[in-house]
């Protein structure tokens, strides 16, 4: 009951003052309502998409680990398994840009991943597991896994062996850590220091977690003799063929074996510790195929 | 001296239930002499310095897993017992290679048909695990090892095998939909899938994904054994380390009698070749093996297998096994004792680096050590300074005089406790409450809620 109300007598009757005072306890208080009624102040313009010098290209957009000097040049990627499909995508004669991004960008959670230049309408991204198949469906190669047993079985070397060692010499290695996955992981992400320790932390605390899954403890001397012997087979099965099952061209499995030979040797990362470049140096065709490999970039 | 070798314990008529300690088993049996090493199924890997099983010990020396073991045979008998000394090329090539798929294709097909595949671990696996261990590793490393298989085969999508997990999953749905209060409580269906039921669902579903796996490992198998003898030889030049390591993985898959055979099925049906080298060098190099053999040799038939009775538990390894179980599930102590791992190991003398490596590499594991204290001294820090300022700020001041007030309540409710009989508070709890209510006129509400709650 307002004072206005009560100062007013006569004027309204008394069976509409009930109504009037139940349906004012339901509705919004009339100052409130007057400064809701106000809102919104302002409407500013949509923001434009985050503009970058890559976004305007309509090609073939593979997204991988690199920088953006490095994207601009189509250098090879800095991660094994992003520069595997980046190199199978060029050996066999894709067009295609390089983007710059990392794995909180992808749909699956891991890169690389690509998003096609056509259909237009249908950009739905394809991720690592399905670009051979995309591969194959755009320039018909050959899918190489049927036509040699072989295949499955030396990659398990690439996949197992030699992933572990990889993993152990860059994350688990403190100064390899420092000297090159850091600047490459870690720092292009944020410039505060408490976020860079912790990503840190859980990169090392991933690549442990990798390692202890198939040994109960880390192993460094098993895992670098294990590699020496992935690097053994692998120079046995080239033998004196310029690419992997004496294939005219370059593959898949050519691809995944120099997305590891290319990083191990590449001296531009900066690596301080390199036990994995003195084992496979014992291997000169391994390091040819590397260097011919190179002329694709 | 006799060379010890320790393994997991015997199961499903296997010498060892897991398949590392199986390939060592055969290659020790193929190599060695029979008077020269006796096989011991201790099924605890905390005997060996490594915390892996299998171990070989000579005299002072352990050298653990089967790629060190064979190599350590080898420098030990100068050359003489080694399976791999005949081999070209390409074979030798094939040996690491085979070795290696087999380690990371067929290791996950076990897991999931032992470990994840639940109606297989809850009937089979787990049980059997009971038979081998003692107290009280029974009841510690079942769950760890079950564990384990599931975080690595977690990357391959067939958790729908683990019943028990979906059957928890659908109980937190179940309540969560109770707690949300969209549907009355016993309005909600509860789905009663028969076991059966379940599992021929769950079979379909996964059917194309085990086919591809299975099919992946036998396929390629199938092919490089090609009707020879052995893998990469015919009888006449004999086996090789490969044959060990495959006879470990392939016996498991093949020889237990699971409720859920489907590796069994698959492997028999993918793979006739490899299935008869399997029966054919498990019958030649294991035998049947029973618990008794490995625990009461003298009893019963003989084995093929040179077994020695284990040791009972000594009291101090039974205490060292709570330390260490109670150390690794403590968290900044796990890790601390994870660096220390690689400590030892590279510190050990029998590891082949170089000085200049040893020493770098343990200087790492020390600094990694130092990292782990920083941050127990940051946690620390960021702990008691916290605690200062709530100090500080005087939000502990209010509490504390609660508290204390609540220890004085207790006391004297304890007290009356003492005095009165049990009868006579419940038949007349109005005058206790109003003596205490008195008692404590400060805060009257409180004592009165916290008699209400303990003493009635």
């Amino acid at each position: 009951m307002t004072p206005e109300r009560r100062d007013a007598p006569g004027q309204v009757p008394d069976n509409v003052t009930t109504a009037s005072r139940a349906r004012d306890f339901f509705s919004v208080p009339a100052p409130v309502k007057r400064i809701f009624d106000r809102f919104p102040l302002v409407t500013y313009p949509s923001n434009d998409l985050p503009h970058s010098p890559w976004s305007d290209k309509r090609g073939n957009r593979l997204f991988v680990f690199t920088d953006a000097a490095g994207a601009r040049r189509g250098r090879p990627s800095f991660n094994p398994q992003c520069l595997k499909w980046q190199a199978y995508l060029r050996f066999v004669g894709i067009d295609f840009d390089i983007i710059p991004s990392n794995n909180h960008a992808s749909p699956s959670g891991a890169l690389p991943f690509l998003l096609p230049a056509h259909p237009i309408d249908n950009n739905d991204p394809i991720p690592s597991s399905k670009l051979q198949k995309w591969a194959i469906e755009q320039v018909h190669c050959e899918e190489e896994q049927q036509l040699n047993l072989r295949f499955d079985v030396y990659a398990s070397l690439l996949d197992h062996r030699i992933r572990n060692a990889w993993l152990y010499v860059l994350y688990l290695d403190p100064e390899n850590f420092d000297a090159v996955a850091q600047p490459l992981y870690v720092n292009p992400s944020s410039t505060n220091f408490a976020v860079r320790t912790t990503l840190a932390v859980q990169l090392q605390q991933a690549a442990r977690t990798e390692i202890l899954k198939s040994s109960s403890y880390v192993d460094v001397g098993a895992l670098e003799a294990e590699a020496s012997d992935a690097f053994e087979a692998l120079s046995t099965l080239l033998g004196d063929n310029l690419h992997f099952f004496d294939r005219p061209n370059p593959g898949l499995f050519d691809a995944s074996v120099f997305a590891y030979t290319h990083l191990i040797l590449d001296e531009g990362l900066g690596w301080k510790r390199n036990r994995l470049g003195q084992l496979l140096r014992q291997h000169e065709n391994l390091v040819q195929h590397r260097e011919r490999l190179l002329k694709f970039f | 001296m006799v060379l010890e070798l320790h393994v997991w314990g015997p199961a499903f008529s296997l010498p060892s239930i897991d398949a590392q300690c199986l390939a060592t088993i055969a290659y020790l049996s193929l190599t060695v002499p029979k008077d020269a090493w006796v096989l011991v199924a201790s099924s605890d890997p905390s005997v060996s310095p490594t915390n892996e099983l299998p171990a070989l010990k000579n005299g002072s020396t352990w050298v653990s897993r089967f790629r060190n073991i064979t190599d350590y045979l080898r420098q030990y008998s100068n050359g003489e017992w080694d399976l791999d000394q005949n081999l070209s090329g390409l074979e030798k090539a094939d040996n690491i290679a085979f070795t290696s798929f087999l380690e990371s294709r067929a290791q996950p097909l076990l897991d999931l048909s032992l470990y994840v595949t639940s109606h297989n671990y809850y009937n089979s696996t787990s049980p059997s695990y009971g038979a081998i261990l003692q107290w009280p590793n029974q009841w510690i490393l079942p769950p760890q090892l079950h564990t384990a298989a599931k975080a690595r085969t977690e990357h391959l999508g067939l958790s729908s095998l683990d019943l028990a997990a979906i059957e928890e999953q659908r109980q937190r749905e179940h309540s969560a939909a109770v707690a949300a209060g969209h549907v009355p409580k016993n309005m909600i269906p509860r789905p009663r899938d028969t076991v059966s039921g379940m599992l021929g669902k769950t079979a379909q579903q996964n059917q194309f994904r085990l086919e591809a796996l299975t099919g992946e490992v036998f396929d390629a198998l199938e092919e490089i054994l090609s009707g020879k003898e052995y893998f990469l030889h015919t009888r006449d030049q004999g086996p090789t380390s490969l044959d060990c390591v495959a006879l470990g993985y392939l016996s498991l898959a093949l020889v237990p009698e699971l409720p859920n055979a489907w590796l069994r099925d698959a492997m028999k049906s993918k793979a006739p070749g490899v299935t008869g080298f399997t029966e054919r060098c498990v019958k030649e190099i294991f035998g049947v093996v029973q618990l008794e053999h490995a625990f009461n040799p003298s009893g019963s038939s003989p084995s093929i297998l040179p077994w020695r009775v284990l040791d009972r538990p000594r009291l101090v390894t039974v205490g060292k096994t709570l330390f260490n179980t109670l150390a690794d599930s403590t968290p900044i102590w796990k890790e601390i004792r994870l660096n220390n791992r690689v400590k030892e190991a590279v510190e050990s003398s029998d590891s082949d680096l170089s000085g200049v490596e040893r020493r770098s590499y343990s200087n790492m594991a020390k600094s990694q050590n130092k990292d782990v204290w920083l941050s127990v001294g940051a946690a620390i820090g960021a702990v008691a300074s916290l605690v200062g300022y709530l100090a500080h700020v005087g939000a502990f001041s209010s509490g504390e005089d609660g508290e204390e007030e609540y220890q004085e309540e207790e006391e004297q409710q304890q007290q009356q406790q003492q005095e009165e009989q049990e009868e006579m508070e419940e038949r007349e709890p109005v005058p206790a409450f109003e003596e205490h209510a008195f008692a404590l006129p400060e805060q009257p509400t409180q004592a009165a809620d916290f008699l209400k709650a303990g003493a009635f």
